[in-house]
């Protein structure tokens, strides 16, 4: 089964090295805030040059992808490591996401002051078509 | 309501980073350790590390291609 068949310290070293020459292939973003990518107005999310960042993203993941395949076909990493790689980038990405909602939901701009003026007008536009003779009608 | 936003804001970040946490620990620094010490009783046994993130995609795909199959036939159902 998966880790148990001839597993060695030095193989799963070999991994880590791996992950951690990832993060350093990682400064193809520098420059670009991971924290950028949230919610600024409730409607609209921004990215600065989206096409150049899912470019490099693609070029990132092949890279990646070609130096793992690499090191399996070499038998530098044991064949039963063979889903570590993709299944631990697929995880923390689902994690990242759902922190980074989290994170937005909780910086969330609720705005107390306008919320307070948008009722005051919308009491002065009742009133003013009320007196136009239009019924508003809710409530 | 407010808090209730932060309050669901706060959940998802702690599950979030519990989950990277544990499945970080699982995944890399565990197989350093020796088979005979007191942190394995914490952890399943490490073939479920591939198991379970596999399964729950799996889940997830077919949820939504159940939650795609019924919006079209709804739509279908109305356009006849």
């Amino acid at each position: 089964m998966l880790f148990t068949s001839f597993y060695s310290p030095a193989s799963h070293w070999l991994c880590i090295s791996f992950f951690l020459s990832c993060t350093v292939l990682l400064h193809l973003f520098k420059g670009f805030k991971w924290f950028e990518i949230k919610i600024r107005t409730p409607e609209l999310v921004f990215i600065a040059n989206p096409v150049k960042h899912v470019l490099k993203l693609l070029s990132l993941l092949v890279v990646i992808s070609a130096l793992w395949i690499g090191l399996l076909q070499a038998s530098i990493i044991p064949q039963s490591h063979t889903w570590l790689l993709p299944i631990y980038f697929i995880v923390s990405l689902g994690c990242y996401g759902l922190f980074m909602v989290g994170v937005g939901l909780m910086r969330f701009p609720t705005c107390p002051q306008e919320a307070l003026l948008l009722q005051q007008d919308i009491a002065e536009a009742k009133d003013f078509l009320k007196q136009k003779g239009v019924d508003v009608g809710s409530n | 309501m407010e808090l209730a936003d932060r309050a669901v804001g706060f959940l998802l970040t702690f599950t979030s980073l519990s989950i990277f946490t544990y499945y970080t620990f699982w995944v890399i620094i565990l197989p350093f350790v020796d088979s005979d010490n007191f942190i394995h009783n914490y952890f399943l046994p490490q073939e479920y590390a591939i198991l379970i993130p596999v399964c729950a995609g799996v889940v997830l795909l077919s949820l939504l291609c159940i939650f795609i199959g019924l919006v079209l036939l709804k739509s279908k159902k109305k356009k006849a």
